[in-house]
């Protein structure tokens, strides 16, 4: 089974989130770029089906600039995923996650796949477009946000369930399918040390930008973001000073009613 | 030339070693200080990681790390717990004289079942009489055809109770001295070894820590490392490759209490504003932060300088005994930052202080260090 | 840029979902009142035909309802074939869809296939003079925001439940057209949806759609004590929520969380009760509208991010905030 793992570099979630000086994106001076959230969760349940399904091979693939795409594509590496390619993004070149979907879906087409695994949506921006828009580009169904994907040998199908409102469907889908996963449910490994030193000596693939631009034309990307910001701060709840409990109910319930304007 | 940046590699073992020391050492380590508990489960899986033998050559399916590597990895995870770094870098300390002394048979003997399975093995120098006194310990060690018969008793064994290995050092007559020194490594499957109950310690309370008694234990000629009398040159030389990552350890436990310190100082408000705006606490910071930078680099050049294959004593002691010193330091201030809930042991400083304590005294007392140092120097000038 | 303006309206248990009715009210908003653009609400699915009604009156020109059990169960490539074919059949030049499980993953689909811009989970959304659309939108877990400027004529927005108005049922009601199933083109091979598995998260409503939670920590001691929320939920009409420490001990199952690994919640009414406030707590319902904290620990980091606070113990304060619900409820 030939396995295709998409990730992106994420700030670390620990980082202090500060917008650069022109208020248009995150300051991303001094930030640690990792491998997280739902990708790391889709890494892990490539690694799964590749050690339940004899002869298969993870390829992990990323689009965005060096070097901090191939430093989370070494992670990849480290966990046990097979290759690995770099889709380039040349820095100052414009982007949206339409078009990363546009660019990753190159680098898919020049390597042969069962199934495609991408986090439901990136731990930074969250927009959660690649898998689905991905997978209109290759033609194929996608299925999101799912958990516990199985691959049912007998049947030649995936199975996996996918949460919906209220609970969770239980699916099976042929392949080739794109799944995006959801996060944390599935206790991602960490590398082992050796691992980690082998990584370092593995070839990564690479799509070239000039590659990418042939496939998906040279139009702009459809959005551009234009303020970053942070949310106001929260200055602390307003206390409710009470002497009975039944008092730190009715002037609560009187705030949110007339202040708040929560409550009917 | 000099180089102080780390390659790609270098970063990514500090960035395992880091998620480890968060993920798998840090959420436990409150409460096996609490209850001196030694958490056998963080231990095997830092052994899955291969952050267990870290020294031992991939040739016997170790990490073959230089020491500079090993001392990346071991601030990492002091930084989380100092106590538990201990138990896991204990193995380097007691596979250490098989590595420099052993025979290659010895080693392929011993070594491979470490990095196979999860095994403990502890270095058993010091005595209940001595452990800065090294060539005057007590434990025997007598010839009797094939074998040696060890009697004798060794005192702050870390994790002996839990070890399938000792390397013991015995001497064939007291009257010898160093000379009368010899090595050895002991299965714990061999007749006549006790270890004894843990000791209830200061810290690094999920360490563990406790005597072993050696009552005629019988072991084979062919367990001896090195020749007669060639023990205390082997732990010298031990001592001098593993003096450098305690160093590494203390700056680890030094560079928690600055970073603990430092959030603290931003968060906690005292006379309208936070305490770090005051400067009372900014000269408390800088103090710290200095001298755990000077730790960190004085580590990282004894490293070096053992990597390149010089002895590093020296350089190690100077290391060691700086940075073991500066822990201290930082934590006390850590925990004069903190004020009344530095004291407490909700708040995570004043285990730093107890755990530090133990950097000063290993692994050769500050006080050794200081007299390697001073006699070093004043050899320079004889 | 065209001003007519698509609606996906999602139905669930025979009803148009209340996030669909939101995504109606920006739509009229986005297109201009009526006369000056046209909104198009479209639904797919055997329900659609009696759902088509509800949605006639909430202030849109035109309902579609493409009756076919094909559309019955979702799958994102069958519906972005249709909803693109009618988007082009109408000449639309922006398409709405709420934010859902399954609206979150039709966006990029649709926009691939219909060759628009897309943006997804909208909380804001403006009009620039030259009919521009500005949207905003939490980022890194609503720690930030993002302005994000749409560049193309097409666009295809994912709006964020509760972030929007749902218009009332006015006076006027739109024609309810029944429209033909579009050419939906080459259908690669599809999933079969075997069976559903409801969560375990009591008889509220769910928790990511709740206008109001009412989520408990470890301060309630045991799993017991959790009646004494599902009263007051009960008493609000919302779902039960939970800290990571009561998931992780077992006391609810882990469908329950809030925070960074479990769910993300932005009712209009958060009530924390005997929660600490871990970051990773916070990060799951930060963008809730309004923020209730009821601690014991004066210095809990809840209160930090809380609107009202109430110091005290929960075993009292929470029965006496039930009551007094229930009293100015009526009921």
């Amino acid at each position: 089974m030939e396995l295709l793992v998409l990730i992106k570099p994420v700030p670390d979630p620990e980082t202090r989130l500060r917008p650069n000086a022109a208020g248009t994106n995150l300051d991303t001076d001094g930030v640690k770029w990792v491998l997280t959230g739902y990708d790391e969760s889709a890494v892990e349940q490539a690694l799964l089906l590749k050690e339940a399904i004899p002869g298969s091979k993870v390829r992990a693939i990323a689009f965005g600039p060096a070097p901090r795409t191939e430093e989370i594509l070494r992670s990849a590496l480290a966990l046990g995923c097979d290759a690995a390619t770099w889709v380039e993004q040349p820095a100052d070149t414009p982007t949206d996650p339409m078009r990363a979907a546009a660019a990753l879906t190159v680098a898919c087409q020049k390597t042969p796949f069962d199934l495609i695994l991408v986090g439901k949506q990136a731990l930074d921006d969250e927009a959660g477009l690649v898998g689905p828009a991905l997978a209109e580009r290759l033609g194929i169904a996608d299925y999101g946000p799912v958990v516990d994907v199985r691959w049912d040998a007998a049947g030649r199908r995936f199975t996996f369930a996918r949460a919906v409102e209220g609970g969770s469907d239980r699916v099976s889908a042929p392949t080739p399918l794109v799944v995006c996963l959801q996060q944390a449910w599935n206790d991602p490994r960490t590398a082992k040390l050796q691992n980690v030193l082998k990584a370092r000596r593995i070839a990564i693939d690479k799509v070239t930008w000039a590659e990418v631009a042939a496939g998906i034309g040279s139009a702009a990307p459809g959005t551009h973001v234009t303020a970053f910001r942070l949310p106001p701060p929260r200055t602390g709840a307003k206390m409710i000073e009470y002497r009975t409990p039944d008092e730190a109910a009715q002037k609560l319930v009187r705030l949110l009613r007339e202040e708040a304007k929560v409550l009917p | 030339m000099v180089e102080f940046s780390l390659t790609e590699e270098q970063r990514s073992l500090q960035d395992l070693a880091r998620k480890f020391a968060k993920t798998e050492m840090l959420p436990v380590a409150a409460a096996c200080d609490r209850e001196g508990r030694f958490p056998e489960e963080v231990y095997r899986k830092a052994w899955e990681l291969g952050l267990m033998n870290l020294n031992v050559p991939t040739e016997y399916g170790g990490s073959g790390l230089s020491v500079f590597d090993q001392c990346l990895i071991v601030e990492e995870l002091a930084h989380a717990c100092g106590g538990m770094t201990t138990s896991i870098i204990a193995n380097c300390l007691a596979l250490e004289p098989i590595l420099l002394g052993g025979t290659e048979e010895q080693r392929k003997r011993t070594l491979p079942a470490f990095c196979a399975s999860y095994h403990l093995a502890s270095f058993c120098l010091t005595e209940p009489g001595g452990g800065s006194d090294a060539a005057g310990l007590q434990t025997r060690c007598r010839r009797d055809g094939d074998v040696y018969v060890l009697d004798g008793e060794k005192s702050f064994i870390t994790n002996a109770p839990h070890a399938a290995l000792y390397t013991v050092f015995a001497t064939l007559d007291p009257s010898l001295r160093h000379k009368g020194i010899t090595a050895f490594f002991v299965p714990r499957e061999a007749e006549g070894i006790t270890p004894g109950k843990d000791e209830d310690k200061m810290g690094h309370r999920a360490s563990s820590t406790s005597t072993v008694k050696f009552d005629h234990v019988r072991v084979p000629v062919a367990n001896r490392l090195g020749a007669d009398g060639e023990g205390f040159a082997l732990a010298m030389q031990t001592l001098d490759h593993t003096r450098t990552p305690i160093g590494a350890l203390a700056t680890g436990i030094a560079q928690a209490a600055v970073d603990y310190a430092g959030d603290y100082a931003n968060k906690r408000h005292s006379f309208g504003k936070p305490i770090g705006e005051h400067q009372a606490i900014q000269l408390k910071l800088a103090n710290m932060a200095q001298e755990v930078h000077a730790a960190r680099l004085l580590t990282w050049q004894a490293a070096w300088w053992i990597d390149q294959g010089q002895r590093g004593s020296l350089e190690s002691s100077i290391a060691k005994c700086f940075a073991s010193d500066a822990a201290m330091r930082a934590a006390d201030d850590a925990i004069q930052i903190f004020g009344g809930y530095g004291y407490m042991k909700d708040y995570p400083v004043e285990k730093l202080l107890r755990d530090a304590k133990l950097t000063q005294i290993y692994e050769g007392s500050n006080e050794i260090q200081r007299i390697v140092i001073a006699r070093e120097l004043l050899s320079r000038y004889a | 840029m065209s001003s007519s303006v698509l609606v996906v309206v999602e139905i669930r248990n025979g009803a148009p979902v209340r996030a669909s009715l939101e995504a109606l009210g920006v739509g009229r908003r986005i297109a201009g009142p009526p006369g000056s653009g046209t909104v198009t609400a479209v639904l797919l699915g055997s329900g659609s035909e009696s759902s088509s009604t509800t949605v006639a009156e909430r202030g849109v020109d035109k309902v579609l309802s493409v009756a076919d059990p094909r559309f019955d169960a979702f799958h994102a490539v069958v519906w972005a074939a249709a909803i693109a074919a009618i988007a082009r059949e109408i000449d639309a030049g922006t398409i709405l869809v709420a934010g859902t499980s399954n609206g979150r993953e039709l966006v990029g689909r649709l926009a691939a296939r219909w060759e628009a811009a897309a943006v997804n989970g909208v909380a804001d959304l403006s009009l620039a003079a030259d009919g521009t659309l500005m949207a905003v939108r939490p980022v890194f877990s609503g720690r930030a925001l993002q302005e994000v400027r749409v560049d193309q004529t097409r666009a295809v927005l994912g709006l964020r439940p509760n972030a929007f108005t749902a218009p009332e049922p006015s006076g006027s009601k739109a024609s309810v057209e029944a429209h033909p199933t579009p050419d939906l083109g080459q259908l690669p091979a599809l999933g079969v949806v075997s069976g559903f598995e409801p969560a375990q998260t009591g008889s509220g409503p769910d928790l990511s759609e709740a206008l109001v939670v009412v989520s408990g920590g470890r301060g309630l001691r045991g799993p017991e004590n959790f009646r004494l929320l599902e009263d007051l939920a009960g008493a609000l009409g919302g779902a039960i929520g939970a800290s990571r420490a009561v998931t992780d001990s077992g006391w609810k199952p882990a469908s329950f969380q809030v925070g960074q690994t479990g769910r993300t919640v932005s009712p209009q009414l958060y009530i924390a009760v005997g929660i600490s406030g871990a970051i990773q707590h916070v990060v799951g319902m930060i963008s809730s509208r309004t923020i209730v904290a009821i601690n014991s620990d004066p210095n809990a980091p809840i209160f930090k991010v809380a609107d009202y606070g109430v110091v005290g113990d929960l075993f009292q304060i929470v029965p006496a905030l039930t009551a007094e619900i229930r009293r100015v409820r009526g009921s």
